[in-house]
């Protein structure tokens, strides 16, 4: 039997991390470039959190600022590197211009951690906000909070691709760029919009986080492997693969890992690298992902 | 003195980054194998620089085996170092062991890593190798026994026998395998190798098509450049004296390097040293620099992430190039070539 505290981290954990993996995928899809930035994105809106807690305010009150900041920060992005590719620049120079962002933002993060240390003799580096959640039925908030706003989103967003004009769109860039353009489709209108939609998705995820985990200036990068690896597992260019990638990531790091502590404790200190370890396997033995199985499946 | 000691740290440091951006050009700029990882194998290597040396002089001099390298770090430190001051050749075994444990270690690792890596697209290669390198951080940041967790571990330092001149032996030592993988780098390079290494990066089907083992000579290339970051992981590793896995991030040794190879001109061994001595200048300028920012009230070595951001912001806009560009082969070159032959 699984104790409530480790099933709760894994759920909370998976909410998280599937989104974000589905946010990673989606911009990969617009534009072929992996955005390395997209983790240290999601968890800038962290501080945005702390900050609110500091002025006594409930840190869901920071989740729609978060959205805005993480949006903002993408659309920004999305400018430079559809500024880059239109100059004909390499793969390679696009995925050094994200890591541009990373850089910034990783270093604007410490810069603001070591400001709140100054002004406020508070150690930023290293910071949980669980106490300032509340409950709901005996159990925490951020667990609902999180569950809702992933199956809103998910739900949203497939309502927005199947139902809207903007999704038929989106669809037909995220398709054939070339093709959508020629119909007349205004493309990069499109794919700014997504941008920020997903950069919104990585900033409310990012914004939840530190209500239920410890946060530190590193977790971007760290937090970047179990992405990856849920991308890989989902099967590279699927959406609704990432998301279930998202979860068996989530699970196995969470639940998986507490399973084999019970017989080798010192696993569950590794457990971040339990994720690429499985994203390892699954390139070699499985390369296509769940997408791939599904559609083998499918064909019979 | 003090001046004889800065020249001498930055020709070393300006060495172990030039044997990381030589690997890096060999694998991007000839090869076209875009490695984000840099650092795993780099991380490998001062793993078990911190790991091998100091218990094999244990177990040499036949000290207390309760005694624990990591746990009692500071007092097998302080006898190992009073007998290897005494005895060079069990120091230069102790080196010679490990470098050539750490190379057979890394190119096993990198012909290993391959595997899943060559199966991607050239970007998901990338984050493969830049989630292996951080993964390895992490288990090297956990494992207190392997290189002293979190906080580290000191090492032995093969050149201990030259007493106060210590640093400058493993500095001159630094130098001296700089230059020669540095030579080794340029012969490979200009060697049909280094054609066949070109044509693979402009054309994988061409390659192919004319019979050759595409994946074959990718493995190969990644299995060798490994062998050398993990070298470059040693020297480090015996430079600082110490080992402390959590500062191998991917911002100093894998885009920083990113960085230098472009700046200096993608392709060009003689445009990525250009890249690499301007950046280390630039970085120890820097480190003397930050005492005067003491009223700032943040740390301003955050800056450097942001000046390096800026800088390959301004190189990727308006140099992507770099300044030394890679240098086409002229006609003329050829027909003196064909003509010599036919000669």
């Amino acid at each position: 039997m699984v104790p409530l505290p480790i099933l709760l981290t894994a759920i909370v954990y998976s909410f998280i991390l599937s989104l974000l993996a589905m946010g990673f995928t989606l911009q990969y899809i617009t534009l072929s470039v992996p955005n390395l930035a997209y983790a240290t994105i999601a968890f800038a809106s962290t501080y945005l959190t702390l900050t609110f807690s500091l002025m006594n305010l409930s840190p869901y009150v920071a989740m729609p600022f978060g959205f805005l900041l993480g949006g903002a920060i993408s659309f920004i992005l999305y400018k430079f590197v559809a500024f880059l590719r239109n100059r004909g620049t390499s793969i390679v120079g696009l995925m050094m211009a994200t890591i541009v962002f990373d850089l910034i933002i990783y270093a604007g993060m410490n810069i603001y951690a070591d400001y709140l240390a100054y002004v406020f003799k508070l150690y930023a580096g290293s910071f949980s906000l669980s106490e300032f959640d509340f409950k709901i039925f005996s159990l925490p908030a951020v667990l609902f909070v999180s569950g809702l706003t992933s199956v809103g989103l998910v739900a949203f967003f497939t309502l927005m691709l199947v139902k809207t004009k903007f999704g038929v769109a989106m669809r037909a860039v995220m398709e054939n760029y070339s093709l959508a353009s020629v119909h007349g489709i205004n493309t990069e209108r499109i794919l700014s919009i997504a941008w920020f939609f997903v950069g919104g998705i990585a900033g409310l995820s990012g914004s939840l986080y530190p209500i239920w985990f410890a946060m530190d200036p590193w977790v971007g990068a760290r937090m970047f492997i179990s992405i990856f690896a849920a991308c890989v597992i989902g099967g590279l260019r699927s959406i609704y693969g990432s998301l279930l990638g998202g979860f068996i990531i989530a699970f196995s790091e969470v639940v998986v890992t507490y399973f084999l502590s019970l017989y080798f404790p010192w696993i569950w200190a590794y457990r971040a690298v339990t994720s690429m370890v499985i994203a390892a396997f699954a390139l070699v033995e499985m390369p296509s992902g769940i997408a791939g199985l599904i559609e083998k499946l499918r064909r019979g | 003195m003090f001046l004889i000691d800065l020249i001498m740290d930055i020709i070393a440091f300006f060495c172990i980054y030039a044997i990381i951006t030589l690997s890096l050009n060999f694998q991007q700029g000839y090869t076209g194998i875009f490695n984000l990882g840099l650092y795993f194998p780099i991380i490998v290597g001062a793993i078990i620089t911190a790991y091998l040396p100091g218990r094999l002089a244990m177990i040499i001099y036949g000290l207390d085996p309760k005694l624990d390298f990591s746990a009692n770090n500071a007092l097998v430190l302080s006898i190992l170092r009073t007998k290897l001051s005494s005895d060079p050749l069990t120091s230069i075994l102790l080196l010679t062991l490990t470098l050539a444990t750490v190379a057979l270690v890394c190119y096993f690792i990198g012909f290993l890593s391959s595997y899943p890596a060559l199966k991607l697209p050239a970007d998901y290669l990338a984050l493969f190798m830049l989630c292996a390198g951080e993964s390895l951080r992490v288990i090297g940041m956990q494992t207190d026994w392997l290189a002293g967790g979190v906080m580290g571990i000191t090492i032995v330092n093969p050149f201990w026998w030259l007493g106060g001149y210590s640093y400058y032996g493993i500095a001159s030592f630094t130098i001296i395998s700089t230059i020669l993988i540095a030579l080794l780098y340029h012969r490979l390079c200009e060697s049909p190798l280094g054609r066949l290494l070109k044509s693979i990066r402009e054309n994988e089907l061409t390659a192919e098509s004319v019979g050759k083992d595409v994946n074959s000579v990718k493995r190969k290339t990644l299995a060798f450049s490994f062998m050398i970051l993990g070298l470059a992981g040693v020297l480090h590793a015996f430079l600082m004296g110490a080992v402390v896995v959590g500062g191998y991030t991917r911002v100093d040794f894998s885009f920083w390097p990113w960085l230098m190879m472009i700046i200096g001109g993608t392709g060009n061994n003689i445009g990525v040293f250009l890249g690499t001595f301007s950046l280390v200048i630039m970085r120890r300028i820097m480190i003397v620099g930050k005492h005067y920012f003491w009223f700032l009230p943040f740390n301003v070595v955050w800056f450097e992430p942001i000046l390096l951001a800026i800088m390959l912001m301004v190189t990727l806009v308006f140099r992507p190039e770099g300044i030394l560009p890679e240098r086409s082969p002229k006609i003329k070159d050829y027909l003196r070539k064909v003509l010599k032959l036919e000669s």
